[in-house]
């Protein structure tokens, strides 16, 4: 194991009486890929608004670089990058713009936010679309975008909630090696997802969340042996086993 | 603060960019003002329609007074059948009819007293009183002129003149005396013409300038659908600085609404000071602000956009009905104890006093402390009740 940069400490929260998030526990070491899956409803975005003090937690507490999250959310908001699930993009704006704008608002000066934002367009194949509208981009370009943001600012901790879905195998590969390139880097990253290969291929270590609660967390390869011979069975057959068939709203 | 600034200038910037939304909000001033100059502009007499139920037909004085009815410059004529009449009345597409009964010609004939009726709905409203007054007027000439010849004609009756002479000759007399009135009444115009656009561009403005809400809201709103709300609340702006910069980004775009419509006044008008017109600048951009943070307070309050706009227009609507923006509230009527309740009140009394009295800005201590307490209050209260995400920030 090595150094924990986040270290989440028994969190609950509850919507109208119903438990959202029941008493999550774990910790990610520096530089590591964490996966979080779960069938939905099962309380990975809740986990991520509250790791990115939007919400706050009914209970517990984590730390983030050392930084409580109930004591210094400033500097734990100056330490983390938030890719969300759903696009959350100025379409009547430029891409160079919308990283410029979210850039400053992460506290770069102007001149520092443009040299970031070139770099992360580069970083995502976007370079001559830099001042091209989103309106106009498809959408594996918007998810592109949507990362870059995420990782404007001085971020040492990203969350990646479900960052590839319904876009082309293109793109989907590109953000592969962005957030491969990133963890050489030395970034942190928590990502969820559905697609259980994807899961399989970035990440290091693994969480199955169901009903509020981590029901596994072990390796991919620590996973599959729990249920049968690792090279025979996927992940998602660990999956459908610990989480159960029945339909999810 | 910088923070706050960063937001605003993005909504402003983002305003300027898109060309539809820039080209409309910069037209809607200037079609306003058409729409100003067109109702003001023109004719400032009073012009109005005589609606008449005639049932003496081919009444000689009916004829005659139907005729000196619509030799008034004031007024057209238009005649209507009883059903008619009664069907509009009841639908209060007319406020005010004049009957004439049958017989009324005959009875006039014989020396008997005649009588004039006017249907209305409630006291006629105001066009139909001055319909009613202006009428009232030409019956009383008539009725002075049968006076006339029926006294000459008891006094010639029996010396030897016919009556057709004695008729003719009065007649005469009668309209050398319409042509040249032993009692003249003239009219000396002291200062300028009465200006409508005086009396009503107060009222346009308020309303105007309440447009902001909406602007407010849907900053807000918008942020919400589109997702980005939350992830600007993962950066390091606080909802204090998002608040702030959404409710400058409003008012400055409300504002320079706001100015195109006065600056347009101002030219073609003629009914501002210089002085007068900055003074009114002042008090717009004191009002836009307000009506910012009362979008603000909307937008906090609501979690869909219908939401907002029902809120949004319901409100605007009361606060100009409450607030007087197109009449006179009389004091000590219900309404009027309502109006000290709209924000509006305070503002249409500021331009009121500033365009059509010829005050100043040291006038408006009430107002402005109402406007600057709406806006102050208004921004605690949004903020107080702002979710970005349900019990989160």
């Amino acid at each position: 194991m090595g150094e924990a940069f986040l270290a989440v400490k028994d969190i609950y929260k509850s919507f109208n009486g119903q438990k959202a998030v029941n008493g999550v526990s774990f910790t990610i070491d520096k530089g590591e890929i964490f996966g979080l899956l779960g069938p939905n409803g099962a309380g990975k975005t809740t986990v991520i608004r509250i790791l990115s003090t939007v919400l706050a937690a009914d209970t517990g507490d984590a730390t983030v670089g050392g930084y409580s999250l109930r004591k210094n959310p400033a500097e734990v908001r100056d330490l983390v990058g938030v890719c969300p699930q759903d696009l959350a993009l100025y379409e009547d704006l430029s891409a160079l713009d919308n990283l410029i704008f979210f850039g400053q608002l992460e506290g770069l000066n102007g001149r520092e936010a443009k040299a970031q934002a070139m770099s992360h367009l580069a970083l995502m194949g976007l370079t001559e679309r830099a001042k091209g509208k989103i309106s106009k981009f498809s959408g594996g370009m918007k998810r592109r975008i949507n990362l870059a943001i995420a990782l404007m600012g001085n971020s040492k901790l990203l969350f990646l909630d479900e960052p590839t879905v319904g876009i082309d195998p293109q793109s989907r590969n590109n953000i592969f090696e962005t957030i491969r390139g990133l963890r050489d880097k030395g970034m942190t990253i928590l990502y969820t997802t559905h697609y259980m290969e994807e899961a399989d291929r970035l990440c290091d270590r693994i969480a199955i969340m169901d009903g509020g609660k981590f029901v596994a967390l072990d390796t991919p390869q620590g996973l599959k042996r729990q249920i049968g011979d690792p090279d025979k069975v996927t992940l998602e057959d660990v999956f459908l086993k610990l989480t159960g068939r029945s339909l999810r709203d | 603060m910088k923070r706050a600034l960063i937001v605003a200038l993005r909504e402003v910037r983002t305003y300027l960019q898109d060309k539809a939304d820039l080209a409309f909000s910069l037209l809607l001033p200037i079609v306003t003002f058409a729409l100003i100059y067109g109702a003001f502009g023109g004719s400032e007499l009073f012009h109005g329609t005589a609606y008449i139920v005639n049932e003496d037909v081919n009444g000689t004085y009916t004829e005659k007074l139907i005729e000196q009815i619509g030799q008034e410059k004031s007024l057209d004529v238009e005649l209507l059948s009883r059903t008619d009449a009664e069907s509009k009345l009841e639908r209060s597409d007319l406020n005010i009819v004049l009957f004439i009964p049958a017989g009324f010609s005959d009875k006039l004939n014989t020396n008997q007293p005649a009588e004039l009726t006017f249907l209305q709905r409630g006291n006629g409203g105001q066009e139909g009183q001055i319909v009613a007054s202006i009428i009232r007027g030409v019956v009383s000439k008539l009725n002075q002129e049968f006076s006339v010849l029926d006294q000459t004609k008891q006094i010639l009756t029996g010396k030897g003149i016919a009556t057709e002479q004695i008729a003719i000759t009065t007649q005469k007399f009668l309209e050398r005396e319409q042509e040249y009135p032993l009692i003249e009444v003239k009219e000396v115009a002291i200062g300028s013409k009465p200006n409508m656009v005086n009396q009503f561009l107060p009222g346009i403005i308020t309303m105007y300038v309440l447009f902001a809400i909406n602007i407010g809201t849907a900053a807000i709103v918008e942020e919400r659908r589109r997702g980005t709300l939350e992830r600007l609340l993962t950066t390091h702006l606080s909802p204090s600085e998002l608040f702030f910069g959404k409710f400058m980004a409003s008012a400055l775009r409300g504002f320079i609404q706001t100015f195109i419509l006065l600056a347009l006044s101002y030219a073609v008008f003629h009914i501002f000071t210089p002085l007068s017109f900055l003074e009114c600048l002042l008090i717009a951009f004191l009002f836009t602000m307000a009506c910012s943070t009362i979008g603000l307070v909307i937008a906090s309050l609501s979690r869909t956009q219908d939401a907002a706009t029902w809120i949004g227009v319901t409100f605007t609507m009361a606060m100009t009905i409450f607030g007087g923006t197109f009449f006179t509230i009389s004091k000590g009527s219900a309404l009027y104890t309502l109006s000290k309740l709209s924000i509006n009140t305070y503002a249409n009394n500021a331009f009121k006093t500033l365009i059509a009295e010829g005050g100043h800005i040291s006038d408006l201590g009430l107002e402005i402390g109402v406007i600057a307490g709406v806006t102050i209050v208004g921004l605690v209260i949004s903020r107080f009740f702002f979710k970005a995400v349900s019990k989160g920030k």
